[in-house]
C-alpha cells in the first residue's frame, strides 16, 4: 500500500473494483488512498479531478450533462483545495512559531533560576510553574552580605510571552541591585520606578518582597498590591494572613511602601503565593483560600519543598491539570 | 463567558454599566469601549460593576488605563456597586486607595 | 506589451467577464480542466481585489511561447491606492480570514509565476504565469 501513488491508473484501478464489486475491501483501500494524498498534500480538487478522468476512460459515454455536473463539482472544489493548502502552511508556521516559543521559554528559564538557599535556620520550599510555556511569575532568592536572606514575588498581570517579557526586566531590575542589605520597602520604591516608566500602561507588577533575618527570626515585608500570603503560627496551630497594604508597581510614580515585621517561632511558617492560586476556579466555584491553608495544613509534617508541590497537585487535580494562571508557591519554616 | 456593556452619555457625563465576566477574553472589549469616554476633556466616568460576577487582573490592568487617561485629560473615573470578590481584587492590589470607588454601595457577599 | 486582450474592471459583473475569457484563452492554449478551473479562481481573486479596493482596473491575457513551453500570462492592473505592506498581504491568514478568499497568497498557489508591484497612492500591478505541462 504504501507505494500508492496519486496517479491516474490506481485510482482508476481501486474505483473499477469497487464499482464491480461495492466491498469492504475497496473502500478500506480508499480510506489509504486519502491519507496518503494528505501525505502528499494532494488537495481535494486534485481528487476530484483524478475522479473525474478516471470515470471518463471506465465509460467513455458517459451524458454529457452528467459529465457537465462534474465539471461543475471540480470548480466548487478548488476554493476548498485553497483553503486546505493555506491550512497546510498554517499549520507549518504554528509549529514553527511553537518551537521558537519553547526555546523562548528554555531561556527564560535559565534566566530566571534562582537557588534556593540552603539555611540551618530555615526549611524553604518553592515551586513556580506557567498555565503557558512562558512563566509570568517570578520569585527569587538573595542572600545579603549580613547573612538575611532576601526573598521577591511577583506576578505580571496577564500570561504568556507579554507577561515573561515583562518579568525577564524585573528579573534585571533586581539584579542590579546591591549586595548590602536593601529594606523592602526601598526595593519595592526602586521597582516601582522602573516599572512606572518602563511598561504599557495597561501593564502592571504585583511583587512581595520580604526579609528574613536569621539571627533575630525577624521576618521584614513589604507588598506592592500582592496576594496576601499566610502566616502559620505553631503554638497556636493556626494561620491568618499576612496583611500588607501597598499599591501595585507601575500606576503611580511617587508611592510609598510602608515596612511590616512578623517574628518567627519554631516551627512557625511564612506561605507566599501568587493570584494564580487564590484566582483559581473549577468550573463556577472559586477556590476559598482556606481551601489552600487547610491543604498546607494538612501535609505540614512534611518537608516545606515536599508541601509546596502538594498543594500544587491538590490545585491541578483541581483544575483537571489545565492551570489557568501561573501558580507560584514559596514555603519558609524555621527550624531552630 | 462573557461581557455586555452598555453606555449612556448625558453632557459630560458618561455611565458605563457591566454585566458579565471581565477577564482576558472581554477585557480588550472593555478597553475600546472605556479608554475613548475618558479621552474627553474633563469628563466623568462612571463604571457600575454589580453585574459583574467576575474580574482578574487583566480587568484591573484596564481600569488602571483608564484612571491614567482621565488623569491625564482632567477628567474623573468612578467605579460603583462592586460585588464583594471583585471588590476584593482592588483592595488587595491598593487600587481603592488610588481609584474613586464607592464603597458603601459594594454589593456584600456577592459571589 | 501587445497584450491578446484585456476585460475592464468597473462593477462585480466584470469579474463573470474576465473568467470567461481567461477561459476561453485557456482552453484554446490546451490546459485541462482542472487548471481552467484554477486560472478562473486566480482570475477572480485578482479582479474582486480590483473591485474591491480599487474600484476600477483591468485584466489582461497573453499567450506566451518559449522554445519548449506555452502558457498563459496574466496581468491585472489598477490605478488605486496601493498595497501599503506586500510582504504582510502575502502571508496566510491575513486576509483569508472570514472566508473572503483565497487572497494573492492563493492566486499564488494556483499559478507558476507570480510577481507584484504596488506603489502606495499609485495602484498595483500583478502579473502572473501558469505554464501548460
Amino acid at each position: 500500500m504504501s507505494t500508492l501513488k496519486l496517479d491516474l491508473e490506481s485510482y482508476k484501478d481501486l474505483l473499477k473494483q469497487y464499482i464491480e464489486t461495492q466491498n469492504e475491501q475497496a473502500l478500506y483501500r480508499a480510506e489509504q488512498f486519502s491519507k496518503h494524498s494528505i501525505q502528499q498534500n494532494i488537495t481535494p480538487d486534485e481528487i476530484i479531478n483524478v475522479h473525474i478522468e478516471a470515470l471518463l476512460e471506465l465509460y467513455p459515454d458517459i451524458p454529457s450533462n452528467i459529465q457537465s455536473s462534474l465539471n461543475f463539482l471540480l470548480e466548487t472544489m478548488i476554493s476548498y483545495g485553497l483553503a486546505y493548502q493555506e491550512y497546510q502552511a498554517l499549520r507549518e508556521k504554528q509549529l514553527e512559531l511553537q518551537s521558537e516559543i519553547s526555546v523562548a521559554a528554555n531561556m527564560q528559564q535559565t534566566l530566571l533560576s534562582t537557588t534556593k538557599p540552603e539555611m540551618s535556620e530555615l526549611d524553604v520550599g518553592a515551586i513556580s510553574t506557567p498555565a503557558k510555556q512562558m512563566n509570568g511569575d517570578y520569585y527569587h532568592f538573595v542572600k545579603d552580605q549580613e547573612g538575611s536572606l532576601g526573598i521577591a514575588v511577583a506576578d505580571v498581570i496577564g500570561k504568556g510571552v507579554p507577561a515573561a517579557l515583562c518579568m525577564s526586566m524585573i528579573k534585571y531590575s533586581m539584579d542590579s541591585f546591591p549586595d548590602s542589605r536593601m529594606e523592602p520597602s526601598v526595593i519595592l520604591e526602586g521597582m516601582n520606578r522602573v516599572v512606572e516608566r518602563n511598561v504599557d500602561p495597561s501593564m502592571f507588577v504585583t511583587m512581595f518582597y520580604g526579609l528574613y533575618d536569621p539571627d533575630t527570626h525577624e521576618f521584614n515585608y513589604s507588598s506592592a498590591g500582592h496576594e496576601p500570603g499566610f502566616y502559620y503560627s505553631a503554638k497556636n496551630d493556626s494561620f491568618h494572613d499576612i496583611e500588607a497594604e501597598g499599591l501595585v508597581l507601575g500606576v503611580d510614580r511617587s508611592v510609598k511602601y510602608e515596612q511590616y515585621t512578623q517574628h518567627l517561632d519554631v516551627g512557625d511558617m511564612v506561605v507566599l503565593l501568587t493570584d494564580g492560586v487564590t484566582e483559581c476556579r473549577t468550573g463556577d466555584r472559586f477556590i476559598e483560600r482556606d481551601e489552600i491553608s487547610d491543604v498546607i495544613h494538612q501535609y505540614k509534617h512534611l518537608s516545606a519543598q515536599e508541601i509546596t508541590e502538594q498543594v500544587y497537585r491538590h490545585f491541578e487535580r483541581l483544575q483537571d491539570f489545565q492551570l489557568r494562571d501561573d501558580f507560584t508557591m514559596i514555603i519558609l519554616r524555621r527550624e531552630v | 463567558m462573557n461581557l455586555n456593556i452598555d453606555v449612556d452619555h448625558e453632557g459630560n457625563n458618561k455611565y458605563v454599566s457591566l454585566s458579565g465576566e471581565i477577564d482576558a477574553y472581554t477585557a480588550p472589549k472593555l478597553k475600546e469601549t472605556i479608554l475613548p469616554l475618558t479621552q474627553d476633556a474633563e469628563a466623568t466616568v462612571v463604571v457600575d460593576l454589580q453585574q459583574v460576577t467576575y474580574m482578574d487582573s487583566t480587568g484591573l490592568g484596564v481600569f488602571i488605563s483608564a484612571l491614567k487617561s482621565t488623569k491625564e485629560y482632567g477628567g474623573n473615573l468612578k467605579l460603583i456597586q462592586l460585588q464583594e470578590r471583585v471588590y476584593r481584587l482592588f483592595k488587595i492590589t491598593g487600587l481603592t486607595e488610588v481609584i474613586d470607588i464607592e464603597t458603601d454601595s459594594t454589593v456584600r457577599g456577592g459571589m | 506589451m501587445d497584450f491578446q486582450s484585456c476585460v475592464n474592471i468597473k462593477k462585480e459583473w466584470d469579474i463573470v467577464g474576465a473568467r470567461q475569457l481567461g477561459r476561453d484563452i485557456s482552453k484554446k492554449i490546451g490546459f485541462g480542466t482542472v487548471d481552467q478551473a484554477r486560472i478562473a479562481t486566480a482570475i477572480s481573486e485578482l479582479a474582486r481585489n480590483i473591485y474591491l479596493y480599487a474600484g476600477t482596473g483591468k485584466v489582461c491575457f497573453e499567450t506566451i511561447e518559449n522554445l519548449n513551453e506555452k502558457g498563459l500570462r496574466i496581468i491585472a492592473i489598477d490605478e488605486g491606492p496601493g498595497i501599503r505592506d506586500v510582504t504582510q498581504v502575502m502571508e496566510d491568514g491575513f486576509s483569508t480570514s472570514g472566508g473572503l478568499g483565497a487572497g494573492l497568497p492563493g492566486v499564488k498557489r494556483l499559478m507558476d509565476e507570480f510577481d507584484v508591484i504596488s506603489r502606495q497612492g499609485e495602484g498595483t500591478e500583478v502579473n502572473v504565469v501558469k505554464w501548460l505541462r
